[in-house]
């Protein structure tokens, strides 16, 4: 854990009129991981996010981005940072070369026309790069727009809700890309609400009403639901509920006196979704009694 | 400074690029004030008389054509930039406001070029205007500026619209601008207190020299309302680029 922060942020509130969008968050980030932002719609996510990128003033809080102010150093920031929005946010008669020659050339970088061609033949759209996006399809559209993100090499990507609306093989190649990204050194915010892609994070936060409720490492966010352990002996089997079961499980199996007439264990363990819902609805059934 | 300079030329060419592949966008330019010229000269045909001069008439009726559809394409492509989240996506690449705007004015300035031009070739065409080539020069210079100051008028109202529907209520105030510049109605005719509502109107200080011009006058002759017009659009510029939202 002693890694370096790209990422820092302490007591951020943000409201809008009587909404509080953002209620106190602390987040830290390390440079390097891919760090998802799990939540419903409206939890705040996008929020955080433009506050992370200097689009949106904050009420209060510290924020820290590569050791810049979004708020004060708002422009040397952008030099060093991608941003994907939720919609593509690209024009439609433009090819994806010129629309990417375009966000390239807000950076000024000698190199454009190689790292334009270099990022074409990375999200896989060298062969398409001459036509209008409308010809494209969604799932290229939403390439292009990574793309556009990247094109001039950030240390520090912000990506908002990036695989939503396209197919499942498609989120899978995007992963493998936020995944080659983060190897290269990358640090990588990713917004999602959804669940089944988050095990690829190195680290999650779950995020509700402007709250961050939890972050952990996916896995250990898993274990903490609860699994059911099946112990079956001679025939006979009897079953134990238990939240954290790496660390219960050598516990149970001590009350059998870890004899060899054990014959099977099943262990069957939440979903993540079904430990991000109860984390939720524990938050919520606080909320509840607080008021 | 260069890197500046370098993001106004990569706004500006990617907005010719894009008016390059859209053809409408073209013909509403560049078509369609040359179809209405055509409708004026017919109806000032049927209403011609001995007394009716209509040459007085036709230069500040196409400076309005110029003053409305400059100002009508730049405020809606404009709410398209920002209800696409284009707008929100060239400031988080890097391009600052006033690159942004700089970058539209000298793209669209290309397009407005052309369209005084042509317009003013189908005026002369049509009616015969018998004015020198220096009056021509000057009658174009100042269509010219007007087309400039509807643009950064179209950048202005762009910035209070969220949708291309909330461009619309704007519509009635250049009709409303149009009768108080005294392009219909002369100046001196109109009420007193729509004065100061001319004053607000790019199109009367364009009007005022444009009659001095038709009249055979130098183009220095009514200097104050010449120099007024670059001032107004300056000051335009000013709110243009101050207004323009960044933030959420």
């Amino acid at each position: 854990m002693g890694g370096e922060v790209a990422v820092s942020v302490q007591g951020l509130k943000k409201s809008y009129g009587p909404i509080q969008a953002l209620r106190g968050v602390d987040l830290r980030i390390e440079s390097g991981q891919i760090f998802g932002l799990l939540g419903p719609n409206g939890a705040g996510k996008t929020t955080l996010i433009r506050l992370l990128i200097g689009s949106s003033k904050r009420d209060s809080g510290e924020v820290s981005v590569l050791g810049l102010d979004p708020a004060v150093e708002k422009w040397a920031l952008r030099r060093a940072i991608g941003y994907m929005p939720q919609e593509p946010a690209l024009y439609d008669d433009l090819s994806a070369r010129e629309n990417l020659t375009f966000f390239a050339q807000a950076h000024r970088r000698r190199d454009l026309a190689q790292r334009v061609e270099e990022t074409l033949e990375f999200v896989g759209l060298s062969g398409r790069a001459n036509d209008p996006l409308y010809k494209l399809s969604g799932g290229m559209v939403q390439r292009v727009s990574l793309a556009c993100a990247i094109v001039h090499q950030p240390p520090v990507l912000f990506l908002d809700e990036p695989t939503t609306g396209i197919d499942p093989k498609l989120r899978e190649s995007f992963w493998q890309h936020f995944r080659r990204l983060a190897s290269e050194g990358r640090t990588i915010l990713v917004s999602t609400h959804q669940m089944d892609e988050v095990m690829y994070c190195d680290r999650l936060a779950i995020l509700q009403e402007g709250e961050l409720l939890a972050v952990d490492t996916p896995r250990k966010l898993l274990w903490t639901g609860e699994a059911v352990i099946t112990i079956g002996r001679g025939g006979q089997t009897r079953e134990f509920e238990a939240h954290d079961y790496p660390r219960k499980l050598p516990e149970i199996l001590r009350q059998y006196g870890l004899e060899a007439g054990i014959d099977r264990i099943e262990i069957e363990q939440a979903t993540l979704e079904q430990v991000v819902l109860s984390i939720i609805a524990e938050h919520d059934r606080q909320k509840r009694e607080e008021n | 400074m260069s890197a500046t300079l370098g993001r106004i030329g990569a706004m500006a060419s990617r907005v010719l690029v894009q008016l390059r592949h859209d053809r409408r966008q073209i013909g509403l330019s560049l078509v369609f004030p040359l179809i209405i010229i055509y409708f004026i000269k017919v109806l000032l045909d049927a209403l011609a008389g001995p007394f009716f001069n209509p040459s007085v008439y036709v230069i500040p009726y196409g400076a309005f054509l110029v003053h409305f559809i400059t100002f009508l394409v730049t405020a809606i492509v404009l709410v398209g930039e920002r209800t696409q989240g284009t707008l929100d996506r060239m400031f988080i690449s890097g391009y600052r406001r006033l690159e942004i705007i700089s970058g539209y004015l000298l793209a669209y300035t290309v397009l407005s070029t052309l369209q005084s031009l042509l317009i003013l070739v189908e005026l002369n065409w049509l009616f015969s205007l018998e004015y020198s080539l220096a009056q021509f020069a000057a009658i174009y210079l100042i269509m010219w500026l007007l087309a400039v100051i509807s643009m950064i008028l179209g950048l202005l109202v762009s910035n209070f619209c969220r949708t291309v529907g909330q461009v619309l209520p704007f519509f009635p105030l250049i009709l409303i601008s149009m009768i108080v510049s005294g392009v219909i109605i002369p100046f001196d005719k109109l009420p007193d207190w729509t004065h100061v509502l001319s004053y607000i109107s790019p199109l009367f200080y364009a009007n005022e020299v444009l009659q001095e011009l038709i009249k055979g006058s130098n183009l220095l002759d009514n200097w104050v309302m010449l120099v007024s017009l670059p001032l107004y659009g300056v000051i335009l510029l000013m709110l243009s680029t101050l207004t323009l939202r960044e933030l959420d």
